[in-house]
């Protein structure tokens, strides 16, 4: 029997916290509709979706109902479209991206991963269709998401790749100028991408992955913020050991809705339930916020001395919590920090107190990385490969996820705010210090060699 | 199962104060009996209890409550009620139930608990546990309940909601396996956890 205390804790955490799973994710593989006749290949990559993932809104419906949880998106991940390509030109690329983009909408759901490419020691020709298409295809379909891995411990940084993708990310801009560049929020690019993740823009399914899994993502920062407050407001002698504690036992409790959720989804869809993601992920509702944990845990102003700190405290929390409530752990499995889709750290933008290079150094601690950033139009393609570079060394050396997401909003600069709508939120254009400084660096190309901790066995 | 042949179904209630259950324990021990059940409750600063008791030797109801009465009473409003058990259990349904929550806040009215109840006894769901409480107006009402599981949730629930709408309550009715997953370590399953 359940005790009433336990029955009222969840009811506040549910209704007033806003308790919520971020994602159910529906990953497929689709390697099976590779043709080499595009319309065919195109058909049957329709007939999968659709047979697949037709009922996956309405069961995700009727068990969001049963507990009383909401599911706040529902997506698919397909294998890369990089695979499907090969042998195709760029025609193909938008044909192939339209009929993910259609049958993700017939299906209701609001985002299909998985225009992929894996690049980390080289460009495949199916690879090259995916990412020269990208312009046309971010900028031509709404709910298609796409990612380039361009680096990995075992094989280290492609700088070729990292150097084309730095054009291609402002062409992106240049396609979408009249959504500020918005096309670039659907593009991830990554270090050791997770093979099960279930977040966009960078979900896709892994070789060695099952024909179809249900992945989910929880969501929560609202929640570890309310139970901070609550415990520091009845104890004023609280150490940092203390709220680790906290926001330990708010993630368990957290990753358990996600878990039950997930396999129940999986189980009445008639699919292997994947992983549970166990990351913090933000949205730009006041208080939803993982800016906002970090104040509660004594950081002013975001981006001042020991958010990093902080952050590394938050995420480890989590991950334990999250580790005890699933054996089934997977995905990014970490704090975020996406700034446009964080209040509180939009905020710290826009007063000056958060900068890129205090970003980057928080994301060696935490998941994912440079996310959701807006940077001026007019930034040097090799600057933004330079970042992009920076931030693949933090992965690559520490055997982790890394990411970024940078928005070039075409005619903006620094200080500009733009406003993406919905759960991309809005931000200040972040100033790029040194801008055009790295040219030189990121012209050498080829590849950095992966580091020596690759070399284990 | 009962340690001894006579059993007993004893009820006490009290102005709440230490000491109750060991008073009752005693009068039970004294008759070379023994406790095979017991659940107690204290509300609004009452206790209650209910215990399932058997003796080795047959003794009148009202002799063993008179027992249990000299035990306890001293100077405390005490009462208590005995009756032979009849070993009852719970009539077993047709068809199995499966574990729901209901819960409803709002501003208290009289009539609330009696809408609620009667529009789950016209569904034949039992209401297997329930909590009430008025505190500055608000009344926060909880019952864990057992649906028959020819019933569609989201009927259930839009009927309860609207009644919510009529009262001013927020109502939810949500499966108890969410409870569980928070704030337990045992296993949920699709059918609600093993009890």
């Amino acid at each position: 029997m359940l005790r009433t205390d336990e029955i009222l804790s969840t009811i506040h955490m549910l209704h007033a916290e806003h308790l919520d799973v971020r994602t159910v994710t529906l990953a497929l593989n689709v390697e099976d509709c590779a043709a080499p006749n595009v319309e065919h290949l195109c058909r049957k990559l329709r007939q999968k979706l659709i047979s697949r993932a037709s009922r996956l809104v309405e069961i995700c419906d009727r068990v969001a109902a049963k507990y009383g949880i909401p599911i706040i998106n529902k997506r698919l991940a397909i294998t890369p479209a990089s695979t499907l390509l090969a042998g195709h030109g760029r025609g193909a690329a938008l044909q192939v991206a339209k009929t993910l983009d259609d049958a993700a909408a017939e299906c209701r759901v609001d985002f299909v991963g998985g225009f992929t490419a894996l690049v980390h020691k080289g460009i495949a020709a199916g690879d090259d269709v995916v990412i020269q298409s990208l312009p046309e295809v971010l900028a031509n379909t709404h709910r298609v998401c796409a990612s380039i891995n361009v680096a990995s411990r075992k094989a280290g940084i492609n700088m070729d790749a990292i150097q084309t993708v730095g054009h291609v990310i402002l062409k992106i801009a240049a396609a979408t100028a009249a959504q500020q560049g918005f096309g670039c929020a659907k593009l991830v690019v990554f270090a050791n991408i997770p093979e099960d993740n279930p977040f966009m823009a960078g979900a896709y399914v892994g070789a060695g992955e099952p024909e179809a899994t249900i992945n989910i993502g929880v969501s929560g920062p609202g929640v570890v913020s309310s139970a901070l407050r609550r415990r520091l407001a009845l104890d004023n002698k609280l150490t940092l050991g203390d709220l680790a504690e906290e926001i330990k036992i708010t993630s368990f409790r957290v990753t358990r809705v996600g878990e039950l959720i997930g396999r129940e989804v999986a189980k009445e869809l008639g699919v292997a339930f994947g992983i549970v993601d166990l990351s913090l992920a933000p949205t730009p509702t006041v208080g939803d916020s993982v800016g906002e944990i970090l104040k509660m845990l004594g950081i002013a102003q975001i981006g001042a001395p020991g958010s990093t700190a902080a952050l590394a405290m938050l995420n480890d929390a989590v991950k334990k919590g999250g580790l005890f409530a699933s054996s089934s752990v997977g995905g990014l499995s970490g704090a975020f920090i996406p700034v446009s889709e964080d209040a509180a750290l939009s905020e710290a933008v826009a007063k000056g107190h958060l900068v890129l290079e205090k970003l980057e150094a928080m994301t060696s601690v935490c998941s994912v990385g440079l996310d959701m950033i807006a940077i001026p139009g007019d930034t040097p393609a090799e600057t933004i490969s330079a970042i992009i570079a920076d931030e693949m060394a933090i992965g690559v050396v520490n055997d982790k996820t890394t990411a970024v997401r940078l928005i070039p909003v075409p005619g903006a600069k620094a200080g500009d705010m733009v406003n993406f709508g919905g759960l991309f939120g809005s931000t200040p254009v972040m100033e790029v210090r040194n801008s055009g400084a790295s040219t030189a660096f990121v012209r050498f190309g080829g590849r950095i060699p992966a580091p020596m901790q690759s070399l284990k066995n | 199962m009962n340690r001894f042949e006579h059993v007993y179904v004893l009820n006490v209630m009290s102005d709440d104060h230490p000491g109750i259950v060991a008073a009752v324990s005693n009068a039970i021990e004294s008759l070379g009996g023994n406790i095979d059940a017991c659940s107690q409750t204290v509300l609004g600063g009452y206790f209650t209890l209910i215990m399932i008791c058997s003796v080795p030797e047959s003794i009148d109801p009202d002799a063993l409550a008179g027992r249990v009465l000299e035990a306890g009473a001293g100077g405390f409003d005490f009462r208590v009620m005995v009756r032979p058990s009849r070993g009852l259990r719970r009539p077993v349904t047709q068809e199995s139930c499966d574990r729901f929550v209901i819960s409803a806040f709002g501003k208290d009215q009289p009539g609330v608990v009696r809408r609620f109840s009667q529009y789950l006894a016209g569904k034949d769901i039992n209401i297997v546990d329930l909590y009430g409480d008025r505190k500055d107006d608000e009344f926060v009402l909880v019952g864990q309940l057992e649906v028959p599981q020819h019933w569609d949730i989201r009927m259930l629930q839009t009927d309860l909601e609207q009644m919510g709408l009529d009262l001013g309550f927020t109502v939810k009715l949500q499966h108890e396996n969410v409870f569980v997953a928070t704030n337990q370590l045992r296993l949920t399953t699709a059918m609600g956890p093993a009890n």
